[in-house]
């Protein structure tokens, strides 16, 4: 069981309370009545096969989108700064320098300039990317990118970091790289993350906790605890607790698939 | 030095051929002069002619320009105001539409009535031929936005302005820079039909060598008029470089 | 070139080749300088069939490039004015003169009455005047006069709204056309014809390209023939014709036609229709000659043909 220890609630994170959250695309009905409570600084994984709607789940949360019916309860209440959000592909603004992108939510909050470079800097220095400031998006590979934009989700000091599979795309080392990555960011900051994914092993690798959608409906499979040690390396995808934790998983995936 | 041969030399090539072909199909009558003027001939009125054709030329350049200028301005300007909501466009774009479909030709003579021989007619006319080009791929590009990159400036409550200038407008300037490449030519032949009407510059010196039969004169003056759409066209290109060059997979090698 | 004429006429039913060239049974195009009105009301007129010829009437408007149009074949036969040809010919274009409808050049410039001008240089001394500057008329005017004190600008092809609101715009016109126009409109005007300063070309003149005349001399007397019947037929009573030309120029009144018939006649009439004379000519190649619109004169012989 992941222990939320006392230091890292300081930065915090945000609970998000849904209750009876129905979403509806004229007749298709994407998420229907969904309750789900999710604690201030939990790691979820959100997990589901094609078209449950995992991706509308985590907009629903993001408020990019408004219910049909139902609740999106988030607390502390005044999150609009506070949610950050990353996208499968790295959606960065072509026209701009790495620092330049990175700097962008505070630019759009009005934070001072200076202010906003220094926070910049600290962010891409802590997903390792601190030499490549004046470089231009296309100068990078698909993996350096994605950093930026794990940089830029977490200058604003997010609460809430929601992620819809955005390391879908990037080759498996990549992957197992930013996989790690992000659990100590996560670690260090104390944020709530919720991440959406269709890979078992890596909602597994990542989260405390894994909620497995319908096949249709976005209704709530499975919502598990995963029994898993705080620190994650990678010799722990070949132990047997994860193993077990990706058969219970895969169980549930496998009867929605 | 070699880059730029590399450039010149495979074009230049299909218009050498041309004109010495030309040349020797008039040359062996197959091809009347009076109808046709050989290249030989033609160079030989540029030459001879200079300073009326490089004044007209100059004359020309002027009012295209400022058509051009004005259309790119006030054709932004429309595709930014157009694009700011459905509703607003579904009531004034078919009017812009306007702009593209109106025969110049037809309307040249009212353009003397309003604003006078002259320059003030030769840069209208430049005008309503460039503009909807612009307005029109202006407004594309403006509603074209990466829907992943509106959703980023929304959660973090950017305003309309910010999303614009931020945004939308930057991811729009190729598209915009596509506008401009046709509105340059465009207004070219617009000026040159103000011309025609309002009498001056190379319309003029079309209007009046064809009076007098001298169909050496008119080509000669139409291929001043086509250097004058080329040059327009290189500006353009040479500004999507420096504006595009880092980041648009168009301007990149 | 009389007698050789006849000459060659009498061989052309031994060489029946030639005979049937002659009487040839395919379409022929007369490309009009402008849109149908009483100044071609003697080719509406015309009986073709009468002689044996299909003829098709292509009505013109502003610029119609008619004497190119004949050099390159795509008329027949075309209407241009007596220094139109003389330019072509120093281009290269071999066309030939076979009538000349108005004998009298109506070329003039047009100014309001209010203005109380006496002369065309008075006209010159003010105000804005629109004609087709590179004519062999405006540079004789401009060699003449001078264009200092006026402003020129281009001619507006037959449209008269800039004229009818400017008191100080004058135009270039054709005697039997704006100028009533105007007075219809009712703007009195003073009109200053061009042959006042001694340029009186041919106008409204059948023309034919120099090879067709050599190759089918039997087609060309024909048509000279029955457009001079046409001629007298207009002249003597345009009613129909104009009813026909009307039906094919709806913008002009029927009312204008008859009003512009009657006023054309007098440059019309002559004792031969159409008819045209070497001295004509020869004057006329030499005032080309000294403004430099043609580097020589070509003898008049080689411009016009009398079938």
């Amino acid at each position: 069981m992941a222990v939320i220890t006392a230091g890292r609630l300081e930065n915090g994170g945000a609970a998000v309370r849904l209750h009876n959250l129905r979403r509806t695309f004229d007749d298709l009905v994407v998420i229907n009545r969904l309750t789900l409570d999710i604690r201030a600084g939990e790691f979820l994984a959100i997990l589901g096969p094609s078209g449950c709607g995992k991706s509308t789940l985590l907009r629903l949360i993001a408020r990019l989108v408004e219910p049909t019916t139902g609740t999106v309860e988030v607390t502390p209440a005044d999150v609009k700064f506070h949610t950050a959000y990353v996208f499968q592909d790295a959606h960065l603004l072509p026209w701009r320098t790495v620092l330049e992108n990175t700097v962008l939510p505070l630019e759009l909050m009005g934070t001072d300039t200076a202010e906003s470079a220094a926070r910049a800097r600290a962010a891409l220095a802590e997903v390792g990317l601190a030499e490549a400031e004046v470089r231009y998006p296309a100068q990078l590979s698909g993996g350096m990118r994605m950093r930026v934009s794990l940089a830029r989700a977490l200058v604003t000091q997010p609460k809430l970091l929601l992620l819809d599979e955005p390391f879908a795309a990037l080759d498996e080392i990549t992957r197992f790289r930013l996989d790690i990555r992000l659990r100590e960011l996560w670690l260090e900051r104390g944020m709530t993350v919720i991440f959406v994914t269709h890979s078992i092993t890596e909602a597994a690798f990542l989260a405390d906790r894994a909620v497995v959608l319908t096949r249709k409906g976005g209704g709530i499979k499975m919502d598990r605890r995963l029994a898993l040690p705080e620190i994650r390396r990678n010799e722990l995808r070949a132990s047997p607790e994860f193993g077990r934790e990706m058969e219970a998983l895969l169980a549930a995936m496998e009867e929605e698939s | 030095m070699r880059k730029v041969l590399g450039r010149v030399v495979p074009a230049a090539i299909p218009l050498v051929v041309f004109m010495v072909g030309m040349e020797w199909l008039v040359r062996v009558g197959w091809i009347k002069a009076f109808l046709v003027p050989p290249p030989s001939a033609v160079f030989n009125t540029l030459l001879r002619d200079w300073r009326e054709l490089f004044t007209a030329l100059a004359k020309t350049s002027a009012g295209a320009l400022a058509g051009f200028a004005l259309g790119t301005v006030g054709g932004i300007a429309i595709g930014v105001f157009l694009s700011s909501s459905r509703a607003i466009q579904r009531a004034f774009y078919p009017y812009a539409v306007f702009f593209q479909t109106v025969p110049i030709i037809a309307i040249a003579p009212l353009l003397v009535i309003w604003f006078g021989y002259g320059m003030r007619t030769v840069v209208a006319s430049a005008f309503i031929v460039s503009i909807f080009p612009v307005i029109a791929n202006t407004l594309s590009g403006l509603l074209s936005t990466d829907p992943a990159l509106r959703d980023l400036f929304r959660l973090y409550g950017a305003s309309n302005s910010a999303t614009l200038w931020k945004l939308r407008f930057p991811a729009a300037l190729p598209q915009i820079l596509t506008g401009l490449r046709i509105a340059g030519g465009l207004a070219v032949i617009g000026a040159i039909v103000g011309e025609f009407i309002g009498g001056q510059g190379l319309g003029s010196v079309v209007d009046v060598a064809r009076t007098q039969q001298r169909t050496d004169k008119v080509f000669a003056a139409v291929l001043l008029a086509s250097a004058l759409g080329l040059a327009l066209f290189g500006f353009i290109n040479l500004l999507s470089r420096v504006l595009l060059r880092r980041w648009h997979a168009s301007e990149q090698d | 070139m009389s007698f050789q004429r006849r000459t060659f006429l009498k061989l052309l039913p031994a060489t029946g080749f030639l005979a049937a060239c002659s009487k040839s049974s395919s379409k022929i195009r007369l490309a009009l300088n402008w849109k149908p009105d009483p100044e071609f009301g003697g080719f509406y007129a015309a009986d073709f069939a009468k002689h044996g010829l299909d003829v098709e009437l292509l009505p013109g408007g502003s610029g119609t490039p008619t004497v190119q149009m004949i050099g390159a074949g795509s008329a027949e036969f075309g209407i241009i004015q007596a220094d139109e040809l003389l330019l072509a010919r120093a281009r290269g274009n071999d066309v030939v003169a076979l009538y000349a409808a108005f004998q009298n050049c109506p070329t003039a410039i047009m100014a309001h009455a209010s203005r109380k001008l006496e002369t065309i240089a008075d006209l010159l001394k003010s105000g804005t005047l629109a004609l087709e500057s590179g004519l062999p008329f405006a540079r004789m005017l401009k060699k003449k006069y001078g264009f200092d004190s006026v402003k020129i600008v281009p001619s507006p092809g037959g449209d008269l709204t800039t004229f009818l609101n400017d008191e100080n715009f004058a135009q270039q016109c054709f005697l039997t056309a704006e100028p009533l126009q105007a007075k219809r409109k009712g703007v009195e005007v003073k009109v200053f014809p061009v042959s006042d300063i001694g340029y009186n070309p041919y106008t409204t003149v059948l023309a034919v390209s120099g090879e067709l005349l050599r190759k089918n001399p039997e087609l060309a007397k024909n048509m000279v023939t029955a457009v001079r019947e046409g001629w007298r037929a207009y002249l003597d009573n345009p009613a129909s014709a104009n009813q026909k030309m009307h039906g094919l120029n709806p913008s002009m009144e029927l009312a204008s036609f008859a009003e512009i018939a009657e006023a054309q006649k007098p440059l019309l009439e002559t004792s031969l229709l159409g008819k045209m004379t070497t001295e004509r000519w020869s004057t006329l190649a030499a005032q080309l000659l000294e403004l430099g619109d043609i580097p020589k004169a070509p003898p008049a012989a080689e411009c016009f043909r009398e079938l």
